[in-house]
């Protein structure tokens, strides 16, 4: 199939998207909020299509604030798939360890400080990701499962992200939020990059969402 | 349903929860290694049969499943396990109980709503056993099983790290076995290697267990002391300098002394770093060979 | 009974979150509506049209849903104001009711809550005339 340089998604099928987004990340606050039982805030998720090896690229531009970075990395599978990529400053896993409570977990020989670190970044990133992941398919009528998350940097400058593994003509819709908890101490972003698959099915899910509506 | 059968046949745990996290699923597996058959534990809430499992991460994972449908994770080298199962199997393991790795995740009706959530049970008892054993093997020497240099230089900058936020006293004495190569020229090297044994065996049985004893290569040795500051490690020093001098090493029918030099140094404002530390004792090490060896000389 | 509510005002920065919400309302009552992308837009239309009912998102460009009803309330405390948003955090939904909403439903919408709400609005514009 040749995709060609024509756009991906209409200026509607944008719209629609972004609207989704918007309810979806609204409802995942909410939940998280319930949840884990922490204000969360979720900015207006932003909307970029781009072609896969700009994406490395973006993804330093919109952290370049931050100096060192840690990011999780989580793949989802449905018929919406793709990875999920969440980026925490480096220092955030120390203060969200005692938000969320893990050191009860902890087996008292396990390396503490490390060990606890890096466990809480991933907890926290596969709860951030689930829930906004799981509202979007949820809306979109999918369902979706995950691979365990990964620590992909840990404690790096954001100038050390990889260039991309995805093939060069792939495109990737790419759907940024900044989230904060506990009155903005902690932020990051979470990115997620949907895989070239996904977007005829996306385009059709689209529709039918809208559908209920004319 | 021929594919249920995969259920109990399957080598991990499976445990499916309602809402009100009532056991609605136990499979054989399951069984098995915890002793409670099916019938039992099925209509039971499963904190009634797992209270420890009744964590603030757990509660919120449930949750969560419920919630979102999301998976959530509970790895081996956080929890160890999320069920205290008694480890069997004939594999040489330091743990008491199986370690695990478990998962959750939501199982749908067909109105795509969170019914049920499923958790699954890893046995990785043995992956875990064999990577204690290297993380172990990284950090000792072979021929005296106390630590090697490698953990002496990662534990010295963890040693600087609490120094600077709690600033607490830390000293090191370092060693070194005198006239050591003779000792190799006319026994020959593994008499050697038995003075080396006997050495490090000997010191490591009059240390404390927050101290830590290190081969810091060829006959040299080092012992790091946490809360102690010059003057007592000057004490230790000495007695380790008596006790070696005074000990019989007999091999092949030959009784062999040896005498040990030492040098001593503590953590102060102006060392900054861990290199300067290891430079300032071996300072003072040298000193006491200069003077004659047998001895224990302070850092300057 | 008599029709008291007569204009609809809503306010959204997607196009097609507005017409989600439209699509929610009764088609035969003859309401007149009008639109707003974002708070300030929102002030200005409310000014201009006197809504009898506002719809208003929270999270918006240029001026957000918190300062518009604020402003709003300020020109009208009579004002019908029903937030719409996805996000019902405690905080969130004290917040506006504080602002003096009249009360909040949860993206996404459904038809019988939206003439729920209408209804109710209808009830509250009763009493104060």
């Amino acid at each position: 199939m040749d995709v060609k340089k024509e756009k991906i998604l209409t200026d509607e099928e944008v719209d629609i998207l972004q609207e989704i987004m918007n309810i979806a990340f609204g409802q995942a606050a909410s939940d998280l909020a319930d949840v884990i039982d922490i204000h969360v805030i979720l900015s207006v998720p932003f909307v970029k299509i781009l072609q896969a090896p700009e994406l490395p690229g973006y993804i330093r531009d919109e952290i370049r604030d931050i100096c060192n970075i840690s990011i999780i990395e989580q793949k989802f599978l449905g018929k919406f798939r793709g990875n999920a990529l969440m980026v925490f400053p480096s220092h955030a896993g120390k203060e969200l360890i005692a938000l969320f409570g893990l050191e009860e977990n902890m087996h008292p020989d396990a390396d503490p400080a490390e060990t606890l670190g890096r466990e809480t970044l991933m907890e926290v990133g596969n709860i951030m990701i689930g829930a906004c992941i799981g509202k979007l398919s949820e809306l979109l009528r999918d369902s979706v499962t995950y691979s365990p998350p990964r620590i992909i940097i840990e404690n790096h400058p954001c100038d050390t992200i990889p260039d991309s593994q995805l093939a060069a003509d792939d495109s990737a819709i790419v759907l940024k939020t900044v989230f904060s908890f506990d009155r903005g101490s902690i932020s990051g972003f979470v990115f997620l990059v949907t895989s070239h698959e996904s977007i005829q099915w996306l385009k059709e899910a689209l529709r039918k969402f809208i559908e209920r509506y004319e | 349903m021929i594919f249920a059968q995969i259920f109990d046949a399957i080598n991990i745990g499976l445990v499916i929860l309602d809402r009100d996290l009532k056991v609605c699923k136990w499979n054989r597996w399951m069984e098995m290694n915890s002793g409670i058959p099916a019938a039992e534990i099925v209509g039971s809430h499963i904190f009634d049969f797992f209270p420890n499992l009744k964590t603030r991460k757990f509660l919120r994972s449930c949750k969560s499943v419920f919630t979102f449908g999301n998976f959530c994770f509970f790895s081996q080298k956080l929890h160890r396990c999320l069920f205290p199962f008694k480890t069997t199997g004939c594999f040489d393991t330091r743990f008491e109980y199986m370690q695990q790795s478990c998962a959750m995740g939501p199982l749908r009706d067909e109105n795509n709503e969170v019914k049920y959530l499923f958790i699954y049970v890893q046995d990785v008892t043995e992956a875990a056993t064999y990577e204690q054993k290297l993380v172990e093997m990284n950090m000792r020497d072979s021929l005296t099983g106390i630590y090697n240099r490698r953990f002496l230089e990662s534990k010295l900058r963890e040693e600087f790290k609490r120094h600077k936020r709690y600033s607490r006293p830390l000293s090191i004495i370092m060693f070194d076995i005198d006239f050591f190569k003779k000792v190799n020229d006319k026994y020959g090297h593994q008499c050697g290697d038995f003075i080396l044994k006997s050495v490090s065996s000997m010191i490591a049985s009059q240390i404390r267990n927050v101290d830590f004893l290190i081969r810091y290569g060829g006959e040299e040795f080092c012992c790091l002391l946490p809360e102690t500051a010059l003057e007592p490690a000057l004490g230790v020093a000495e007695r380790f300098r008596k006790s070696v001098m005074e000990h019989d090493n007999n091999f092949d029918g030959n009784n062999i002394k040896v005498t040990i030099s030492l040098g001593v140094a503590e953590i102060r404002p102006n060392i900054s770093s861990p290199e300067t530390l290891l430079k300032k004792v071996d300072e003072a090490l040298y000193r006491a060979k200069r003077k004659g060896r047998n001895r224990v000389e302070a850092m300057i | 009974m008599q029709k008291m509510i007569r204009k609809i005002l809503i306010v959204d920065d997607s196009p097609i979150a507005r017409k989600m919400l439209k699509s929610c309302i009764p088609r035969d009552r003859g309401y007149e509506f009008y639109e707003a992308g974002d708070g300030r837009e929102a002030v200005e239309k409310f000014r201009e049209t006197r809504p009898d009912v506002t719809f208003m998102d929270l999270t918006m460009p240029v001026m957000n849903g918190y300062e518009a009803i604020e402003e709003i309330i300020r020109i009208d405390p009579k004002a019908v104001i029903i937030v719409v948003t996805a996000d019902i955090q405690v905080k969130a939904v004290t917040k506006v009711m504080k602002l003096g909403a009249h009360m909040v439903l949860k993206k996404i919408l459904r038809k019988e809550e939206v003439e729920d709400a209408l209804l109710k609005a209808e009830d509250t514009l009763r009493k104060f005339s």
